[in-house]
């Protein structure tokens, strides 16, 4: 295992024009690292996921991925470096079939293609699904498209946000599982969650973000039990 | 006027509404995938026609002459690589008023529409020039108990044979997926590791170079005059403001509509079959709320 | 608000241009041109000035403005031919009416669209007015034009001034240039001025703060139809006919070229700079090449994509480099852009 961490952002500054929203924020994500970022609604945990993807790129700082500056390259760049995402909207397009969204999201990179046998494994109703258009799935299914679209770019790194935002118990079951499986084949995995119990569940380590500051860092067992300091930082 | 009176003029009619569904789909290609308007989308088919002419002119095709064949498929060939060069040239300018308010890119764009025009109207005269067809679809064809334009026939088919094309490449292939995606959220297609300027690049000079082609066809029914764009860009627009902006049927459907009511305003008044257009996008504008087909889209600030 | 001392830095500046326009014929022959083009040129600024009026201090993006200019010329040219008419001011009363009607009634179906779809409207409406300028043959003569004006003199009861030679025509047209551009700046900095200038800015926050929006716009646009139309009429005299051609959209592009080139969404004076290029390139550059036009077309297109603000705004850049002063008074915020204030944004952190 490689000792330097694959993800590494270093004191960046994010504006949404002229509005700050990254203070300074600094984290590590390594190989095969399942990371949790925390934080209250509006604290700018999806602004960093943007800023690691060049999306909204951060003005001041760095952001390094398998060895390589990625600060403020062109998104598309960054995906085929080996970064994928599962926004929190989940962005099917909505006009084509999943077969095609799925298609869509192939690419080589650098890091281990999944095969679309190994993808039916880990989503066994995706095979049934293939044909249908994206328009009319439930939340469960497409958060189903999005993973396995993400995971079909052969992804070093995949930046998961509210992966269980308005999904039933038993799909946000199915998420932890996958995520886990990612971890066992190796690919990191950062998780935006407003919900830390459960992030904190699958995690190895966790972040809290507040107001556009890193206010805490730790392995999840620190978070999980640190009971009201807990608390205090995450209001639960 | 008696339904046989008629007839020619609706035919005349679906000819030209095929013609202009095709200009409008390149149109709506490049307003979905970017959100501008281009203004300069006239200009090109002018050019396309013109640089036909100019392929002529380097094959020897005499100005009232027939091509052959092949000289015409050339001439079909070339002359809208040539035009999609330019619409990627405009492309590459627009790169700036990405992101600024549309109507930076439509000033632009409508610079680009000038300076083409002028471009034109400097390297070939502004008096009206002729673009002829082979021999074998021009003349007239019986149809029943009317005599009816051959090459208008012709033209309508291959209108017909390119809209599917068109409709296979965006609905059956990769490319067409990405272009979909592209145009639905393009952040997303970038997160995807799909180079989003490239693809940009790619429906711009697709976009025009249909017009392109679509000018060469609609050269032997219109003639070919400096002008000729305004004639063009504006139907565009009107086709996809009411079948609705990147809705593929709803162009095509509002392309012959439009084609259609043109034809019937020539039956009953000639002269002013092309104000005809004009008027319809006042009265559509004025009245507009989403189109028939589409949505909403960034123009609606 | 605005201070008594930019006010009177506002007239300073009108005294100078002033000043300096009526001494034109003094030396335009040094330069190698003529009066001739001196008229063009004054007449241009005021159908510029007047345009400026929708599009720099309302947003009102129009393609279609040659449409009023050359209703304008075609009232006082009709008046002529066929009513026999002899009086300047009826003519010119005319052509300003016929502009504002013409401009009127267009904004009637305008005036609650914006951006794009307002710019098309224009447009539709600029070939509508010119194809019927050139199909009603018997009202028009069509392409061929009315020929054969008269210049009418200026009549003021006691006394008239005879306009026929083209230095007093320049002087009439630099009074109406003047008139054209006290009412301007006047309206400019009245409650209506500013309430034009922010539904520029913003279309629903003025809504919110109790305003018509629809109603400004119709009267912003048809007052810039009606100078269009008050140039329009000046021009028939000039070159004593009326022809359909700068109806057309290439001649309602120049307009807007020359407006947004010479800075008018930032300064008051700037479709008057954007005349002089105009013409500087037209007069000069046009003796070398007849691909003037094209490269005009070209400095336009560079304009957008580098410098919106155009030469006026070039020049307050400059300025303030040099003389580290502020970029003079403005009544809005020192950026007068094209844009207007998007509505705030959705986006989540």
């Amino acid at each position: 295992m490689n000792s330097q961490p694959l993800l590494s952002v270093d004191n960046i500054e994010t504006f949404y024009g002229e509005t700050q929203a990254l203070f300074g924020i600094s984290l590590e994500v390594g190989h095969g690292e399942v990371v949790a970022l925390l934080g209250p609604s509006g604290a700018g945990k999806t602004t960093t996921l943007r800023s690691i993807l060049g999306l909204t790129p951060a003005r001041k700082g760095r952001i390094y991925f398998n060895g390589k500056d990625i600060t403020r390259k062109p998104t598309h760049k960054i995906a085929r470096a080996g970064v994928s995402w599962v926004p929190d909207d989940r962005r099917i397009f909505p006009s084509l079939t999943v077969a095609r969204n799925l298609k869509l999201g192939r690419k080589r990179s650098p890091f281990h293609s999944w095969k679309m046998k190994e993808i039916f494994e880990i989503f066994t109703a995706l095979e049934y699904l293939m044909h249908r258009d994206c328009e009319n799935l439930s939340g469960g299914e497409m958060q189903m498209v999005a993973i396995a679209r993400a995971l079909l770019g052969s992804p070093g790194l995949v930046l998961l946000d509210e992966p269980t935002q308005g999904l039933a118990p038993k799909i946000v079951q199915d998420v932890m599982k996958t995520i886990k499986r990612l971890k066992v084949e190796g690919i990191s995995v950062l998780i935006v969650e407003q919900h830390a119990q459960l992030a904190l569940e699958v995690s190895d380590r966790a972040y809290v973000i507040g107001r556009g500051e890193m206010k805490f860092a730790g392995s999840a067992e620190e978070l999980l039990q640190a009971g009201h300091q807990r608390r205090v930082l995450l209001g639960m | 006027m008696t339904f046989e009176e008629l007839v020619p003029h609706l035919l005349n009619g679906l000819s030209i509404g095929l013609l202009f569904a095709l200009i409008a789909l390149g149109f709506t290609l490049i307003v979905g995938v970017m959100e501008v308007i281009n203004l300069a989308h006239g200009s090109l088919f002018a050019l396309g026609a013109y640089l036909a002419l100019a392929v002529y002119g380097y094959l020897e095709v005499s100005e009232f002459g027939f091509p052959t064949r092949s000289q015409y498929a050339t001439a079909l060939i070339v002359a809208p690589l040539g035009v999609a060069a330019v619409g990627m040239g405009i492309e590459l300018g627009l790169r700036r008023t990405y992101g600024k308010d549309p109507l930076y890119g439509l000033l632009f764009t409508f610079g680009a529409a000038l300076v083409l025009e002028e471009a034109i109207r400097q390297r070939w005269g502004p008096t009206e020039r002729l673009l002829r067809a082979p021999a074998d679809v021009s003349g007239f064809i019986e149809l029943g108990d009317i005599f009816y334009f051959k090459y208008r026939i012709f033209a309508s088919a291959f209108a017909v044979v390119l809209i599917l094309l068109l409709w296979v490449l965006i609905e059956k292939t990769q490319l067409g997926a990405i272009i979909k995606a592209g145009a639905h959220d393009s952040e997303m297609v970038r997160a995807l590791g799909i180079n989003l300027p490239v693809l940009r690049m790619f429906v711009f000079g697709l976009g025009t170079a249909l017009a392109g082609i679509a000018g060469i066809i609609m050269a032997p029914i219109w003639g070919v005059r400096p002008h000729m764009g305004v004639d063009a860009v504006i139907p565009a627009f009107l086709i996809v403001t009411i079948g609705g902006i990147g809705s593929f049927w709803g162009s095509v459907i509002s392309g012959i509509m439009v084609g259609l009511t043109v034809g019937m305003v020539s039956a009953y008044a000639t002269e002013w079959s092309i104000l005809s257009i004009y008027i319809l996008l006042i009265v559509v504008i004025f009245f507009r709320q989403r189109g028939l087909f589409g949505k909403a889209s960034g123009l609606d600030k | 608000m605005t201070s008594l001392r930019s006010y009177s830095n506002d007239f300073t500046k009108m005294v100078f241009v002033f000043a300096f326009l009526a001494t034109v014929p003094l030396w335009i022959s040094s330069v190698g041109l003529y009066d001739y083009i001196a008229i063009e040129i004054i007449i241009w600024c005021i159908y510029a000035m007047g345009y400026n009026l929708a599009l720099g201090y309302t947003g009102l993006p129009s393609f279609g403005h040659g449409a009023f200019f050359g209703i304008g010329a075609y009232a006082m040219a009709m008046y002529q031919v066929h009513e026999g008419g002899t009086s300047l001011w009826v003519g010119l009363l005319l052509s300003i009416l016929a502009g504002a009607g013409a401009g009127g009634l267009s904004a009637l179906f305008m005036s609650h669209r914006r951006g794009i779809y307002f710019a098309l409207m224009t447009i539709a409406f600029g070939q509508v007015f010119w194809f019927v300028a050139i199909k009603k043959r018997e009202y028009t003569n069509g392409e061929d034009g009315l020929l054969n004006l008269e210049r009418l003199p200026v009549d003021f009861g006691i006394f008239s001034l005879d306009v026929s030679s083209n230095q007093s025509m320049y002087f009439l047209g630099l009074a109406f240039f003047m008139l054209v551009v006290l009412g301007l700046w006047t309206l400019i900095h009245s409650p209506f001025g500013y309430i034009i200038q922010s539904l520029k800015q913003n279309e629903t926050r003025t809504w919110f703060l109790g305003y018509n929006v629809h109603l400004f716009k119709w009267i912003s646009f048809t007052l810039s139809t009606a100078i269009s139309g008050l140039a329009g009429g000046l021009f028939a005299l000039t070159q004593r006919s009326a022809f359909p051609d700068v109806m057309s959209l290439h001649w309602s592009g120049i307009i807007v070229m020359m407006t947004i080139v010479g800075g008018g969404l930032v300064s008051f004076w700037g479709p008057v700079l954007g005349v002089m290029f105009y013409f500087i390139m037209r007069d000069f550059l046009g003796t070398y090449t007849s691909t003037w036009i094209l490269w005009f077309g070209v400095s336009f297109m560079a304009v957008i994509l580098f410098e919106p603000h155009g030469i006026a705004g070039l020049w307050m850049k400059i300025s303030q480099r040099i003389f580290k002063m502020s970029p003079g008074h403005r009544l809005l915020p020192p950026e007068r852009t094209l844009v207007p204030t998007p509505e705030p944004s959705n986006e989540l952190v």
